[in-house]
């Protein structure tokens, strides 16, 4: 056999491997089918008027004032008015049409998530407390999804008869009349709420990961106090925070549960993701051309937020500069100006960020929840998981689907971890990366949105059960498997990469230079060291899967039979009086899904936090 | 009987010529060095020979088979890797035992043969350890041990000694030479230390960036170099650009700053030169056939067995070594001194680049 320039140039390897070619090819194949030309499809719907390429859609969408409103903002960010008779502050954010309301809400978020994370990461990585065992314990709560619900009980913890007022205006005196959070202000809040521990999570992993000795060399030169924060140790953290942050801003983007949720105040059905999920649900505006360039002007912002964030992470690479090992963090006691603060501003926001999922037990165990708490305890919530045949066949139908989407997740992502991590000189490669990747910046409902036009218009799918115009035979779990190993595709990747560069690639050599072909080095040699980041990333991508919102509540929601568990969620909250506390017990059998995952993922992987929330 | 032969072997990287036409003959149970600074090549030509790279052109031959484009594991050309690449997951005994089990080999004569192999490395009562459970010593015996059960037509040894403590290395040098004389294999060793090169090798190929410039005996390369690059890459020794500026057959004048010194052997043409002087062969007092040059101390080093003096000629430092304390005893910095050195010990080799 001779050398193959072409093998190597695409693959990596000079002499053909049919391992190595299939390693490539698969997920390769699999992202274009499935992600690429779905949106490509989408691009064409969108660019398309009378049958010629054409810019329309996207004018009709800036020079509508609905969509695109910089100069004249409708409405006012905060007014006085009366509730049950009593004067009260009413927050509701203006609006500068659905386009630049999306993109504040996201920016708002993103500032209000990264002032929460880093001050909470900073307190965790540096200080020692009494308590401090406890309060890491409390930071893990916010982590757990619970889909819609948790929104519905922060729209009630900011009613004027609310938690937030029963403490800070009832009984603190602190705030001159009952405030009122509703609208876009109410999204940002309750993204902020929902977020913010992703934030957190890479802000405490940056503090931690900062070599020791590069503090030490600073105070030894004269630095120290904020100083030494703002010169050395917060740019030092800066990538990570960034990287956090913009995570957060694509997720607030995407975001359907809190508009949703919020949807009382008009204003906050003026949301990019709200737009193009209501064209969805109202049924004559699906397949609205002008909904495709919507979802394109979303996808764009999103990938160029993803783009920007790696590329400035890719050029900050200096935080890895540091040689040597592991080393002891820098851990002090606080003074104490810093106790009273941590005691009594800090602990208090996390409480308050807390309760959302606290909130969803009490709702989920009680009768109803008019007031400040809720009211008339009972099971049936709960016992309705297992006897109430609705609830329990949506329960089935998220397992099955997650299920089977896991399987392909992890034949993808080993696949693509192998090849891309191992052949990383193969002209592929890059591609390879990229495309596994980025689905964490495609929002969900794009996804939703592009596979709506993809499979009822391209031949091999239309009129399949894949189709979602055919009525009769569409079979939404198969839409609702193939976009959930798209979607949480990267969390699995994720890890199984980090595995695989974990294992050096002379392990594999070794065993081939003993004259294991390379089958059996990947069987006998790669597949059992890196089990544990398998494990670990299946268990997320599985979290992640059941909970999965944007897809399940449109694709998802067509046909009732094969409702996922969050589409149910959505039509018990939207629907009568009482039905709220059924979808909390839904999302306490979540939360418990997510512990049991995180408990098994941490015990067997050793891993501490492995998990970034996401809906 | 297997030699391997190595023929005008070719390599790029992403553009960068790693390898320009190598060509080596390496006898029958010959221990043949790959000598050269990081980045020499040593190590691709060593990956290509086990099957882990392959050549862009050129071929390789193992007796007379050619195997330049043969899979890895077809090949018998068994690498230890220099960070041993012992597999974290299995014991002692199955990282031994994996070549013979991919042979498909009866279970009682895997186990006969791991055993072999482990006695053999001084490792036996090992078996059932993990590799993080070793010393960084014993690592490494337990991957020449799973290189030498599979019985390797070739043995291929990558710096095996580069991640050992100087004590350990020492020993496990001469171990490998044991352990290579015993059974009576090829063994081609890769290593940039020239002294440990020069103490393990039958012959030592020295290697500068992607071509080979001398193959020899340690005796040959250390007292002929033929090149300026081998000269100074073999050991301590004084290098002095100079010039040719009289030939009498093939003994030469050259000049060097205000120096001339006569009736050196040089045959070759550029009369741009460097002499190299071993430090050794440098003496304080005057020979026979000595040429001698006059300067200033400019330091002592005292190394415990021997002491060097380094001699200041003009803007050119010289070291000579002495084994004898007396000789230096009166020497103190800038006072003047004397170096005397034989003509048969001046090196004059052509000025490389």
């Amino acid at each position: 056999m001779r050398v193959s320039k072409w093998s190597e140039r695409f693959f990596g390897t000079p002499l053909p491997d049919p391992v190595v070619m299939v390693s490539f090819l698969f997920p390769l194949l699999y992202l274009i089918a499935f992600l690429v030309i779905p949106v490509i499809v989408m691009l064409g719907t969108a660019f398309k008027y009378n049958g010629h390429l054409s810019l329309y859609w996207f004018k009709s969408i800036f020079g509508s004032s609905y969509y695109f409103n910089p100069l004249h903002p409708q409405g006012s960010f905060v007014t006085l008015t009366t509730y049950n008779g009593q004067e009260v502050y009413y927050f509701s954010g203006l609006d500068f049409g659905v386009v630049l309301n999306s993109i504040i809400v996201s920016i708002s978020v993103m500032i209000l998530t990264t002032i929460l994370g880093t001050t909470f990461a900073f307190i965790m990585a540096r200080y020692d407390f009494p308590g401090k065992n406890i309060m890491r314990i409390l930071l893990f709560i916010p982590l757990l999804v619970t889909p819609f619900v948790n929104v519905v009980v922060v729209q009630k913890m900011f009613l004027p008869n609310g938690l937030i007022n029963w403490i800070f205006y009832q009984h603190l005196h602190i705030l001159p009349k009952p405030i009122w959070i509703d609208g876009l202000v109410g999204v940002v809040i309750a993204q902020t709420i929902t977020y913010y521990p992703i934030v957190y999570l890479n802000a405490y992993a940056s503090f931690i990961n900062i070599d020791p000795s590069l503090e030490e060399q600073a105070e030894n030169l004269g630095s120290r106090g904020f100083h030494l924060f703002r010169t050395v140790t917060f740019p030092l953290a800066l990538p990570g925070i960034a990287a956090g942050a913009v995570l957060v801003g694509i997720f607030s983007l995407e975001d359907l549960a809190a508009p949703i949720v919020f949807q009382g105040s008009a204003i906050a059905k003026k949301l990019m993701s709200y737009q193009i999920y209501s064209s969805f649900v109202s049924g004559f505006a699906i397949g609205n051309p002008q909904m495709a360039a919507l979802a394109l002007v979303m996808l764009t912002i999103a990938l160029i937020m993803f783009l920007a964030i790696r590329w400035y992470v890719g050029m900050k690479q200096y935080a890895m500069l540091s040689k040597g090992g592991r080393w002891k963090p820098r851990v002090a006691k606080p003074k104490w100006w810093q106790a009273l603060l941590i005691a009594f501003v800090a602990v208090p926001m996390l409480l308050i960020t807390i309760f959302p999922q606290i909130g969803v037990i009490l709702l989920a165990f009680s009768k109803s929840w008019y007031g400040t708490w809720p009211t008339g305890f009972t099971l049936d919530n709960m016992k309705a998981l297992i006897t109430q045949p609705d609830v329990e066949r949506v329960i089935l139908n998220s397992l099955l689907y997650s299920s089977v989407a896991i399987v392909i997740i992890i034949l993808l992502s080993l696949t693509a971890s192998y090849a891309s991590g191992r052949f990383k000189k193969a002209k592929l490669a890059p591609v390879l990366d990229s495309l596994a990747t980025i689905p964490i910046a495609v929002p969900g409902i794009v996804i939703a949105m592009s596979y709506f036009f993809f499979f009822s218009t391209v031949p091999p799918f239309k009129g399949t059960i894949l189709d979602p115009t055919n009525l009769i035979q569409f079979f939404p779990g198969a839409a609702l498997i193939l976009a959930y190993s798209i979607r949480r595709l990267p969390f699995a990747a994720r890890s199984i990469a980090a595995g695989i560069q974990q294992v050096h690639v002379s392990l594999e050599e070794a065993a081939m230079n003993l004259g294991a072909g390379r089958w059996k080095a990947l069987t006998s040699i790669l597949l059992p060291l890196i089990s544990l980041n398998l494990l670990g990333g299946a268990m997320l991508s599985f979290v992640y899967c059941m909970s999965e919102t944007s897809v399940g509540i449109t694709l998802g929601s067509i046909n009732s039979t094969w409702y996922p568990i969050t589409a149910k969620m959505r039509e018990l909250i939207m629907s009568a009086v009482g039905s709220a506390n059924l979808a909390a017990a839904l999302g306490v059998f979540l939360m418990l899904v997510q512990i049991t995952a995180i408990v098994l993922a941490n015990v067997i992987t050793k891993q501490r936090y492995s998990f970034i929330g996401l809906t | 009987m297997v030699d391997v032969k190595l023929e005008n072997i070719v390599k790029t990287f992403d553009g960068t010529t790693a390898l320009k036409g190598i060509s080596l003959h390496i006898k029958h149970r010959e221990l043949f060095t790959l000598l050269g600074p990081s980045g020499c090549g040593k190590s691709t030509t060593l990956r290509i020979i086990a099957g882990l790279d392959y050549p862009d052109s050129g071929h390789i031959y193992f007796g007379d088979e050619e195997v330049t484009y043969l899979p890895s594991y077809q090949r018998g050309a068994v690498l230890v890797f220099q960070n041993y690449a012992l597999w974290p997951h299995m014991t002692v005994f199955d990282n031994v035992a994996y070549g013979l089990k991919l042979k498909k080999l009866p279970k009682e004569e895997i186990r006969r043969k791991v055993e072999w192999a482990l006695e053999l490395v001084k490792l036996k009562g090992f078996e059932n350890r993990y590799p993080t459970q070793l010393s960084g010593g014993q690592q490494q015996r337990v991957a020449i041990a799973r290189a030498l059960v599979v019985e390797p037509k070739v043995l291929l040894l990558d710096e095996p000694l580069s991640n050992l403590d100087a004590k350990l290395r020492l020993e496990m040098r001469s171990e490998i030479r044991r352990i290579q004389r015993e059974l009576g294999i090829t063994v081609i060793y890769v290593t940039h230390d020239q002294e440990e090169a020069m103490a393990i090798s039958d012959r030592i190929a020295v290697m500068n960036v992607g071509t080979v410039e001398q193959v020899g005996t340690p005796k040959e390369i250390y007292e002929s170099p033929r090149t300026e690059f081998v000269a100074s890459f073999m050991g301590k020794t004084n290098v002095i650009p100079a010039k040719v500026v009289d030939r009498q057959g093939d003994r030469v004048t050259v000049e060097f700053e205000s120096f001339r010194l006569d009736g050196l052997h040089y045959s070759g043409d550029s009369d741009k030169v460097v002499l190299v002087i071993r430090p050794e062969r440098i003496k304080l007092k005057p020979g026979e056939n000595t040429v001698s040059l006059e300067g200033k101390v400019d330091l002592i080093e005292y190394y415990g067995f021997f002491t060097e003096v380094v001699g200041i000629f003009g803007e050119t430092r010289l070291i000579a070594r002495t084994i004898s304390d007396r000789e230096v005893a009166n020497l103190r910095p800038t006072q003047p001194v004397t170096f005397y050195i034989d003509r048969d010990d001046i090196i004059v080799l052509p000025k490389q680049l």
